[in-house]
This record gives C-alpha cells, structure tokens and sequence, in this order.
C-alpha cells in the first residue's frame, strides 16, 4: 500500500510541476481563472500564418459568440510543449496536430475522436483519401484537415534541353541516364539534389523513395517489411548509395544537406533535378528568390523498375482535446470551432483559402482545386492539373505509430551509414526494422 | 539560523528538490507520451544502458571527443600562456583578440562553425582551394572519419581563451627567485621549464583539466547544431543520447538514468584528476 501511495503521490508531483512548467513557460496568458475558461474555447496552433489564424477566430467568433482564448508556440518547441500542456492538464479545446503525432496522443488519451459529429464528417467525402487515413487511428477519426502537402518532383526545364532531353525522366534509372549525360557535358556536378540529413524531412524523402520504388516500410499490421528485398526500401537506398557512390549524380554532402539547404542549393542552379515539398514551387518560381525562376517544372515523381509515380503526403489537422469531449456543451463548441477551420465557414473553405493565398499552403479538400481563384494563382508559378494528379497519388507515411519518433532517429542513421558506405543497404534496412519490431513489442 | 532560512528555501526548490526528484524518477519508466504507465522499474533503466549498444558508442565517442579536446585546449593554451607571459610589443593587444572566441556564446560559436565547414560556401573550403591544398570543395561534416575531429577543434576554439587566462595566472603567481635560484644553479631554459615552471603550474593545470573535461563531456550545443549525431551515428555522443532520449522520445525516466550515469562519471574523472595532479599541491 505504501509502495502505491509513493507512486501516486510521486506521479500527482510530476504532473503538477510539469503543468506549472508549461503554464509559466508556454502559455503565457492561456491560464485563466476558472470562470473564464469555461466561458471561452482555448486554441493552440503554432506559429505559423498567425495574422490569418487570428482574423477567422474573430470572424468566428462574431459568427457564433463564442470567445476563444489563442495561443501559439514554434514548431519546433511544439510537439513537446502540446505533450506539457496534456499531461499538465493545461485548459486546451482545440489544437493544430501533425499526422505524424495523432498514434501518439490518441494513445496517450490527450486528444478525442470527432466522429460523432456528422457536421464534422461530412466533410470526408471531398477530402483527399490519404489525408482522411492520416487523421484515422484505430478506427476513429480525430479531426478535420486545413493543410496538406506532398513530396514532389522538380527540374530546371533549362538544363534539361542544353542536355538534348525533351521530357524529365519517367523512372529512376532515366534519372540517372539523363544526370550522367549533363555530368558530362558539364551541366552540373551533381545534377540531382537529395537532402539527407539528419532531421525532421527525412523520413519524407525515405518514404517517398520507397513508396516510389513500388514498396513501403511497414505492412497493414504494423510490421516492418522494409527489410524484405521486395518491398522496395533495400532496392531504394540501394540506388541512392550508388547515385552518391557510383554514378556521382547526388553529392556526398546529401548527408548533412537539410531540406532548406538543398531547397537553396536547385534554388541557386547547382541542379537539374530536386526532391522537395511542392509548396517550395512558389518560391522556386519567383525572381526574387530563385536564380532558376521560370524554368522550374514539376513531373511526376520518377518510378523504380516495379513502382510507381507514387509519393508521400502529409497533412495537419484541428483536433479536439480529450478535456473537451467530457464536456457536452464545450465539445459542440469546439467542434464548431473545428469545422470553421477545417470544414466550412460561411459555406466555402475560407481558411484553407486563405492560408493557400496567403502562405502557398496546400488543401487537402479536391474543390477547391476548381477555385478559379486558386487555379489563377497556381497558373502563375506551375501546372496545377499536374499538382492534382500527383496528389492523388500521395499516400499517408507507414511509419506513424505511438513509437515513431524513438525509431526515427534509428532510421536515419542507418540509411545515412549505407550512403556513407559503412555498411551495405540491405543490413541499414535491417538494423532499422530490428528495431521497428523490438519496439512494437515493448508497446 | 532564522535569517539563513529564505536562502535555504530557495536552494531546496531550485537545487536540492530537483537533484533529487530526477534521481527519483530515474527508477520509474516514466514516458511522458504513456502517462497512465510509470511503474518503478528499480535499477533497470541503470541496467538496460549497460547492454545497449548505442550507449556505448556514444560513449566511446564521448571519451574520444575529450580526449583529444581536452589535450589540444591544454596543450595549446600552454604554448600560449608562455608567449603571454613574455613582454613583447603587441602583447596587449595580442590578449585582447585571444579573449574574442571565449566572448561569443556557445550557440553563435556553433553557428559561425557550420558556415566555415559548409561544403557549398564554406570558408574552410574557400580557403585551402586557393591555397591549392584540394582540388575540389569537400564534404566535412559529412565524413564520418573527420567529424568528431571537426566538432572538437571548434570546441578547442573556443575554449582555449578561457584556459589561457587560467594557466597564465599560474605563471604570474611563480616567484621569479625561483628562476634566478635555477639560474644560479647553471640550469637551461628547458630545465627550467620542467623543474620549475611546470610543477608550479600544476594547481592551474588540475583546475584546467577538471573544468575542460566536464565540458568536453558535457557539451552538446556544438553536436545540435554542426550534426545533430550525424552523419551516421559518427557523432552520436552521450549529451546528445541523453537529449534524444529525454526530449525527443520523452523518456524522463531512462534520460535521468543517463545523465546520473554522466555526472558521477564527471565526478570520478574529476576526483581521478585531483588525487593525481593535487598530490603535492
């Protein structure tokens, strides 16, 4: 009995000091006197299109009368603040979630499945599919999407034809034919652009090659296959370990190249071909910030020897405390306070609108793809019916689980090891998914 | 009794309480993401460290990274600390540019680090093509076999100042009839250096090594922003395991079981270093 009574006491301690934490360091202005909190909803994002986040909360506010209390911290600081916050028991309603941390928080009991409310689910028949899986764990769906991206595939249309190529390379190895004609003729050292290093874009670059090469990292039950020959992770870092190695088409800097560096690098005409999100298109188009601007094209991604054009999406959604799903009353507001960001405002998709207008942040909901509006805008930087098309064939990361983030770290560095050549593709993906069971087990 | 009692509040809460809350917490499997299962798990977060892998190459490389800062600071600021003790034209001016690395903060001196051995515009690069010791830009912190060296010499950097000043104290304080004593006595200027000048130099070396030894094995703002434990896991060191495991995977309970591991290794090597140095002190 006294043992039990150490824990609680000890576990009651730990939350305490962890809410007063995030309190003091995170949410400067979110707690309130408890009279207040149950009159206002509480929403907490991240610092990210604040202006346009804090102009629809007023416009919803006016609209439905309820108050919301808005905070925001960096991405960076994010995940571990929101998890403060959670186990601090910090007043919280509503809240921006990365696909990638929904097994996580749902497990952890934080966040509340909204597929109760039909205003909210009605909404998934014009979503995305992957970004509807994205927001669905066990069975439950836990939000509403406001943005959506995907890896795609850019060349510099210039260098293309000074090498004599009418159309980018369809596959993999054309890639690399095409990369070794303009080695040659002195087009660039390095024509493609990978970015390899170590944080958090990697495993979209991974997965993208992977799902590209007709294979994935992890099956329907949750267990790793990315070791098996087959399923394309061992034949996808195989080409990027003699893209590097071999074939001198990557430079070997790709490792501790981060997705902005590279990003800068194509964007300053070191490259004929890169792998970056598809929002960066915008920014690769305009003068002002791209040497390239104007020549910049978007393909399909290239397909390896049993793939497809297939490419990894992501996507953010407003999610719903557990703390307001205990309560009638505060979850109906939330979940109008969900919708309003994730579902319709005044009968359209204002804020994916806006935030597309204002930032280039993608939609995940296909009408909006016949916004003329939208499609004027895309018209000025690229070809937004190839945009469409590749989308549709994004598909949600395989790898997001309650231990993703432990196995993460693992990952990278094996697929780095096998770049560096310290070890062959087939024992990197190896140790990697060693790992990924060891770790399915201890949950 | 009454007066001291404030200060004594103040130190349990921001020192006593929470030295010992995270040796507490060392013994449960506190995972912040599973917050409904922290059971106490005894010594087994001691244990498990002892059989894993990563933790030993973090800690291989830990020792390596202090080992060769810790001789390169010591070395270096010795040569230094002699030069400044001779009066030369210049000197003054000569100590205030050596103060300049020790006045720029940690994360800044990571920061300046990363543009100098960048592979695309780095100056490091820049500098040795034109002098024609490469023929093309290379790729440093992505070569597994140069990163940790790479890290340490940044680090080396940036703490030589400190050590200097600390060493060239001990040479001021050396009584200079102790020179003209040896002077006397027909010893040469190396003898003078090993007999006289190094023992009495020895309390500024024993705080030089034990200070310089729990930074190399502590440091971590180098390692975050130079490599984040890459490439690979070549720099994958022990600060860097303890904040992966504590903040990124949010595992409080093996992170303290880490870190408690760390520091009663910093305070063996610091006791090894005064029962060895502080003999005849």
């Amino acid at each position: 009995m006294l043992k039990d009574k150490t824990r609680r006491l000890g576990r009651r301690d730990f939350l305490r000091y962890s809410a007063a934490g995030a309190g003091a360091l995170m949410a400067p202005g979110l707690v309130r006197p408890a009279k207040a909190e149950t009159a206002a909803l509480t929403m907490h994002t991240w610092s990210a299109a604040v202006d346009t986040v804090q102009s629809h909360l007023s416009a919803f506010t006016k609209e439905t009368g309820i108050p919301v209390n808005y905070g925001n911290s960096p991405w960076a600081q994010y995940r571990e603040g929101m998890v403060a916050k959670f186990v601090g028991g910090a007043p919280l309603d509503a809240m921006w979630v990365s696909d990638s941390w929904l097994p996580e928080w749902a497990e952890a009991g934080w966040i509340a499945p909204v597929d109760e409310f039909d205003s909210l689910m009605k909404y998934n028949a014009e979503a995305e599919d992957f970004c509807t899986d994205s927001m669905t764990y066990g069975g439950r769906q836990y939000g509403l999407t406001y943005y959506t991206d995907y890896m795609a595939f850019f060349y510099d249309e210039a260098k293309l034809k000074e090498a004599g190529f009418d159309a980018p390379p369809e596959t993999w190895d054309e890639l690399v034919e095409q990369s070794l004609v303009m080695k040659e003729k002195g087009i660039a050292d390095y024509p493609m652009m990978l970015a390899m290093a170590q944080e958090s874009w990697l495993i979209e670059f991974i997965s993208t090659l992977v799902y590209s090469h007709g294979g994935r990292l992890v099956d329907d039950n949750g267990m790793a296959v990315m070791q098996d020959p087959k399923e394309g992770a061992v034949e996808a870092l195989s080409w990027v370990v003699d893209a590097v190695n071999k074939h001198e088409i990557v430079s070997p800097a790709c490792v501790e190249t981060g997705e902005l560096a590279g990003l800068k690098s194509f964007a300053a005409g070191n490259h004929a071909f890169a792998m970056v999100a598809k929002y960066r298109l915008r920014m690769l188009n305009d003068p002002e910030q791209s040497q390239i601007a104007g020549n910049v094209k978007q393909a399909m991604m290239p397909k390896g020897a049993n793939g497809s054009h297939a490419t990894v999406g992501w996507m953010r959604f407003h999610g719903m405390s557990a703390q307001a799903a205990q309560d009638k009353a505060r979850a109906e507001n939330a979940a109008k306070l969900i919708e309003w960001f994730g579902g319709k405002a005044d009968g359209a998709y204002t804020f994916q609108k806006l935030l597309f207008l204002d930032i280039g942040a993608g939609f995940g909901v296909k009408p909006l793809f016949e916004d003329p509006e939208i499609r004027a805008a895309y018209d000025s930087y690229g070809d937004v019916d190839m945009i469409q098309a590749q989308q549709a064939l994004a598909r949600k990361k395989d790898t997001v689980t309650p231990w993703f983030g432990e196995w993460n770290d693992t990952n990278g560095s094996a697929w780095q090891s096998a770049i560096l050549g310290n070890v062959d593709p087939a024992g990197a993906v190896k140790k990697s998914a060693d790992l990924w069971n060891e770790l399915k087990d201890s949950y | 009794m009454l007066f001291l009692a404030p200060v004594m509040a103040v130190l349990g809460a921001v020192a006593v309480f929470p030295i010992a809350y995270s040796l507490y917490i060392s013994f449960f499997s506190i995972k912040l993401t599973r917050p409904n299962r922290t059971p106490f798990v005894g010594l087994k977060n001691y244990t498990d460290l002892l059989g894993d892998e990563a933790f030993w190459g973090a800690v291989w490389r830990t020792v390596s990274f202090s080992l060769v800062s810790v001789t390169a600071i010591a070395f270096i600021a010795l040569l230094v600390s002699l030069l400044l003790n001779q009066e030369f034209r210049g000197r003054r001016i000569l100590s205030t540019i050596l103060l300049v690395p020790w006045a720029i903060p940690y994360v800044a001196n990571a920061l300046m680090w990363k543009w100098i051995y960048d592979s695309s515009y780095g100056a490091l690069n820049g500098l040795l093509y034109q002098l024609d010791f490469i023929d093309k830009y290379m790729v440093w912190l992505g070569d597994q076999d140069k990163t940790l060296f790479l890290i340490a010499n940044a680090f080396v950097w940036k703490e030589v100042p400190l050590t200097t000043i600390l060493l060239l104290v001990s040479l001021k304080s050396i009584p200079s009839d102790l020179y003209a004593a040896a002077r006397v006595d027909g010893a040469t200027v190396w003898q003078r250096f090993v007999h006289v000048t190094l023992p009495a130099m020895k309390p500024g070396f024993m705080l030089v090594m034990i200070y310089e030894t729990m930074m190399a094995i502590r440091h971590f703002d180098l390692f975050f922003i130079l490599t984040e434990g890459g490439p690979g896991s070549a720099s994958h060191v022990l600060s860097w395991h303890i904040y992966v495991e504590t903040f990124r995977n949010l595992s409080f309970g093996s992170g303290a079981a880490m870190s408690y591991l760390l520091a009663i290794a910093t305070f063996a090597l610091s006791y090894l270093f005064i029962r060895t140095l502080g003999r005849k002190i």
